[in-house]
């Protein structure tokens, strides 16, 4: 854990202590604190703004109630993840509704307002995660874009490193194959890792 | 499926070093080895940059737009609002269709067996009564009857029989029995006389009749 990530977690839990207190200002900074990341994360289950916002608010609902319980076992940041993880797929579930397994079905592409940088690097991205299952981007999600270890991917989503292993693996192996022709490299390249 | 690298175990170890180099959290003689290795290995070298670029690429913000202040008044909101009794609620719901169906088939089954009860009580009441239970209230219309000592067992049940009578009582300390109409009718008056007549009865009246 480097510097900055300590930092943050000593922040976060000095705020989870001022919401056990019942400091709505508190759960404010935390809320602004984790939005962009949480509906990041939960992009990669559901392309629903609107159902990315309930599921966030459900998950800073729970983390404003348990506050109190929280008893420092992993940073605070991978409570919540876990939290917003498992609100996630029982709003999925109660609506009769899958992860997205077509992540090309997506509703806009980017921000009008991406540079074309961005832009081309989220095509690039989302060429490459429509060819994964749900959870394999949600642990290339996790290890990549949230920086967690295996051990935290496995507390976030309740399941055995071995398991969250395999799955990085796999999803990997798939990246490899699709990207590197996407990106313009030849496929004699990618025959080296095969 | 296996990793088939050029430098076989060297590849194999670079391959799972570069997450936790990407993150930083690998160790440094971790990474100062996978540096070495990318600079001699062009596979892992171009499996390294298109890690860097995925990494990139996944922290951009996210592509959905989701308005943060809007989602933060809908919370605050909801903490506001009157609190729901969600938990009975939700233990009622998520159990309520299996509790109420119990509790149905055990009022089901509570009625059945009353009702069967009932009817097994009243459909085998004795047709027979003991010795020890009190005599029976002879019906209206019932006769008395007192047959010779000698007369054959035959002999009454084909008087009776013919008369349309059965018996209902007796013989008491005399010998004396009470008859009835099998069916519903009172005896006729007929039978009455065939009683009389014949000389093997030796008294034949109506338990009705006044002295």
């Amino acid at each position: 854990m480097n510097e900055s990530t300590s930092d943050v977690d000593s922040r976060d839990r000095v705020l989870l202590q001022r919401m056990a207190a019942g400091d709505r200002a508190a759960l404010e900074a935390l809320y602004r604190a984790y939005h962009g990341g949480l509906s990041r994360f939960l992009s990669r289950l559901t392309r629903r703004a609107d159902l990315i916002e309930e599921i966030v608010n459900d998950c800073f609902w729970i983390t404003w109630r348990k506050a109190g319980s929280f008893h420092g076992d992993s940073r605070v940041s991978t409570w919540i993840m876990g939290i917003a993880y498992r609100c996630g797929l029982k709003a999925l579930r109660q609506r009769g509704d899958e992860p997205v397994d077509d992540y090309a079905l997506r509703e806009g592409r980017g921000p009008s307002h991406d540079p074309d940088e961005d832009r081309e690097l989220r095509d690039w991205l989302g060429k490459g995660l429509e060819h994964l299952s749900a959870d394999q981007r949600i642990v290339v999600e996790l290890v990549y874009g949230v920086g967690n270890s295996l051990d935290e991917v496995a507390a976030i989503m309740q399941a055995p490193v071995g398991t969250v292993k395999a799955r990085l693996f796999h999803a990997r192996i798939k990246l490899r194959n699709v990207l590197p022709t996407l990106a313009g490299d030849s496929p004699a390249q990618q025959e080296n890792l095969s | 499926m296996t990793i088939q690298m050029n430098s076989g175990k060297a590849c194999a170890r670079a391959w799972e070093i570069m997450p936790w180099a990407l993150q930083a959290t690998a160790p440094p003689e971790q990474r100062e080895w996978l540096m070495h290795h990318l600079a001699q290995c062009e596979a892992c070298s171009a499996e390294f940059a298109q890690q860097s670029r995925l990494r990139c690429a996944l922290s951009l913000p996210a592509d959905i737009p989701v308005d943060k202040d809007r989602g933060l008044k809908h919370l605050l909101e909801r903490l506001d609002a009157p609190e729901p009794d969600t938990a009975p609620v939700r233990l009622w719901s998520s159990g309520s269709r299996l509790t109420r169906a119990l509790a149905a088939a055990v009022l089901l089954q509570a009625i059945g067996i009353g009702a069967l009860g009932v009817r097994l009580w009243s459909d085998q009441a004795p047709h027979y009564r003991t010795l020890s239970q009190p005599a029976l209230v002879e019906p209206a219309g019932a006769l008395r009857v007192v047959p010779a000592a000698g007369m054959k067992l035959a002999d009454w049940n084909k008087l009776l029989h013919d008369l349309g009578l059965r018996v209902v009582d007796g013989p008491n300390d005399v010998g004396a029995y009470a008859v009835v109409p099998v069916g519903p009718a009172s005896p006729s008056a007929s039978a009455l006389r065939r009683l009389r007549a014949d000389h093997d009865i030796h008294l034949a009246e109506s338990i009705d009749s006044k002295p």
